[in-house]
């Protein structure tokens, strides 16, 4: 069985974001970068089901810019055994929305023929939380969102899902796409010698103008703010006061 | 800035694994003085000991620049457990570039933390003066008997093989002394009690006393009476591996104080807004980043094949010298709480001081750094 992980390079979570002063988005120049983690458990899971035996190829692909290529070198050094870099824009500022992205995926996915998409849930910038869905759609395949346990079972995939209330399990005919949530593994440190092997594997690269794919955005940023910072809280002298405060200012009693 | 991408990954790799694993640890293994050999097990499986190893022999064949980092990376976490990468990286260098086929077969158990080591040069007349060592291998049919006694050695209660400096001819100074690799489960082999030390306190330092210890032909290292060579040929190294070991710590130190400052409030104001505070952080920040700038400029010239002499002492001397002065500056920085054990500040200060003593004091660099001034000119 081969699957398929997509992977998106986002600002490292450890970083503090700041908002570009003209508004128009956060400050992506100069930023440290890594691979989104919910993509990270995802193609855990992928090499996790390999080691098994249950996968026998596990192929990555990543959409962006040329420097997407570090994130996927990290993909091979995690255990990916090919890697694809759809090459869609030279600037580091344009965030290709879901829905390309779904149909990019789409195409890629006609070449690669695989019985099993495994993507993050959404992605730590945007929060979008629609490709998996969106290319799940555009596939006609099943779809098993927000896993926290994934089998292969004969044909099928059983996908736990953590939803209000508890847990969910669905049984998803193959091909399907499934989108990973927090609780479904913990991705593994990279050792030290797989980073020097990866630099020695290829990066297979196309050009998003081969794919045929309208691209054009479909959203408008009107502008970009920072959270509003928190006030200062009030001290208050009695539980009487307290109780009148939540009745009438807070409105909450 | 200075570094590539390989470089800039295997740091965030090291950097996570410490983040969770070992800086956490740091408290408890200090308290309890302990091994963590659960720790070293973990390292061994993502090849963080053995970093130069060329991929042939098994190891990921790194540069000294990406062992400088991650030096630094696992000294942020904890100093005991850089230094343990440090002393595996010196044997497992020694033995790449002296053992024969036979003994470097012993590199994948040392990488693995399967064979703890031991690099035994320090005796109790011989510190600074490596040429008073006593301990003597004479020769014995095809071997050698081994005499004499060492102190200090880094993992002596817990290691299984000996890197031993021995006399092997009494007239000839520096040219007769050559190293055996000895196994110390062997017997004449004695162990001396585990030493109490004022930081490091997770890294098991003793005393081993040899007594008619037979070794077969197979134990010298490399070439006869040329052991005191081959300790200087990695003294470099070593250097840029405690002086990025100093660094860490400092940084831990640098990240603690800012956290901190940016919490505690006096006078009705977070203490990180009095200008004296905010000078001691930036005199931290600047002499950290010089200091790390300076184990980058030694490491890039060993791996380039420049005269890296110079370079590496005065990393070595500054990084640890800052590495005290601005672990103390956190300790201010915390006031009372930096003085009082379990805050991390407080373990920083006492790690930091053995990295102005071991690997050269810094008398000794400061003694390297003007002969060479002197030997070989000013200029840079
Ligand atoms: C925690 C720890 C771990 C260690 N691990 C190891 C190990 O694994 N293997 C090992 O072999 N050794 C190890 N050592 C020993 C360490 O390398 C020595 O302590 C160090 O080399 C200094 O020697 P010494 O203590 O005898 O000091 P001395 O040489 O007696 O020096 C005392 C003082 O005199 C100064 N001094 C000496 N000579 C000169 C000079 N010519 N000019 C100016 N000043 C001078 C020194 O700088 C120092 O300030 C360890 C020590 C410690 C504390």
């Amino acid at each position: 069985m081969k699957i398929l992980v997509p992977v998106k390079r986002v600002v490292d979570y450890n970083v503090r974001v700041r908002v570009r002063p003209d508004g128009s988005g956060v400050e992506l120049s100069n930023v440290k970068m890594s691979m989104n983690p919910f993509d990270e458990i995802a193609l855990e899971e992928a090499v996790r089901l390999k080691e098994k035996g249950v996968a026998t190829e596990v192929v990555v692909v990543s959409i962006g810019v040329p420097q997407v290529k570090d994130t996927l070198r990290t993909a091979l050094a995690m255990g990916a055994d090919r890697t694809i870099l759809v090459h869609a824009t030279d600037d580091v500022n344009q965030d290709i929305e879901p829905l390309a992205i779904a149909k990019i995926l789409a195409k890629i996915v006609d070449a690669e023929k695989p019985q099993l998409v495994i993507a993050g849930k959404q992605a730590i910038d945007n929060d979008m939380n629609a490709t998996g869905q969106m290319l799940a759609a555009a596939l006609g395949w099943g779809q098993g969102t927000y896993a926290s346990a994934v089998e292969i079972d004969e044909g099928a995939v059983l996908v736990t899902r953590e939803v209000d209330g508890g847990l969910q399990t669905l049984r998803l005919k193959l091909p399907a796409v499934v989108t990973t949530d927090l609780r479904l593994n913990q991705p593994r440190y990279v050792a030290l010698p797989a980073i020097m092997k990866a630099r020695k594997k290829t990066i297979e690269e196309i050009d998003l103008a081969a794919l045929g794919v309208d691209s054009a955005p479909r959203l408008t940023v009107l502008s970009t703010v920072e959270p509003a910072k928190r006030q200062a809280g009030v001290k208050v002298h009695s539980v009487d006061e307290l109780i009148s405060k939540l009745k009438n200012e807070a409105g909450v009693l | 800035m200075f570094l590539n991408e390989t470089q800039e990954e295997v740091r965030s790799t090291t950097r996570s694994f410490v983040n969770d694993v070992v800086r956490p640890a740091a408290e408890a293994l200090d308290r309890e003085e302990r091994f963590p050999a659960e720790i070293y097990d973990e390292m061994g499986k993502l090849g963080l000991f053995g970093i130069a190893v060329p991929e042939e022999l098994g190891g990921p064949g790194f540069d000294t620049l990406t062992y400088a980092v991650v030096m630094e990376e696992l000294s942020r976490g904890y100093a005991c457990v850089a230094d343990q990468c440090g002393l595996v990286e010196l044997i497992s260098t020694l033995l790449v570039r002296h053992g024969t086929p036979e003994q470097r077969k012993m590199l994948p158990d040392v990488m693995a933390m399967k064979r703890k080591v031991a690099y035994c040069i320090t005796e109790p007349e011989a510190g600074t003066d490596v040429s008073g060592i006593r301990t003597t291998a004479v020769r014995d049919g095809d071997g050698w008997v081994l005499n004499g006694g060492k102190i200090w050695i880094h993992n002596a209660p817990v290691a299984d093989t000996g890197f031993v400096l021995a006399r092997t001819d009494k007239e000839a100074g520096n040219r007769g002394m050559s190293i055996f690799i000895v196994d110390l489960h062997a017997k004449g082999v004695e162990r001396g009690p585990k030493e109490h030390k004022m930081g490091q306190r997770a890294s098991q330092v003793g005393a081993l006393d040899f007594q008619d210890v037979r070794l077969g032909p197979d134990a010298l290292l490399g070439e006869m009476n040329r052991g005191f060579h081959m300790m200087l040929s990695v003294l470099d190294k070593g250097r840029v591996g405690i002086a990025a070991l100093a660094v860490g710590i400092a940084q831990a130190g640098l990240e603690a104080a800012v956290d901190y400052a940016g919490t505690r409030k006096q006078f009705c104001k977070h203490i990180s807004e009095f200008q004296g505070v905010q000078w001691l952080l930036a005199d931290m920040a600047k002499d950290i980043e010089a200091a790390r700038l300076l184990v980058y400029s030694a490491a890039m010239k060993i791996d380039r094949g420049l005269d890296a002499t110079r370079a590496c002492s005065m990393a070595k001397c500054f990084a640890g010298d800052i590495a005290v002065a601005r672990t103390a500056d956190a300790v201010q920085v915390f006031g009372g709480s930096g003085y009082i054990r379990g805050f991390e500040v407080e373990r920083l200060y006492r790690d930091a001081k053995i990295t102005q003593i071991y690997e050269g004091t810094n008398q000794i660099q400061r003694m390297i750094i003007a002969r060479e001034l002197l030997r070989k000119g000013a200029s840079a």
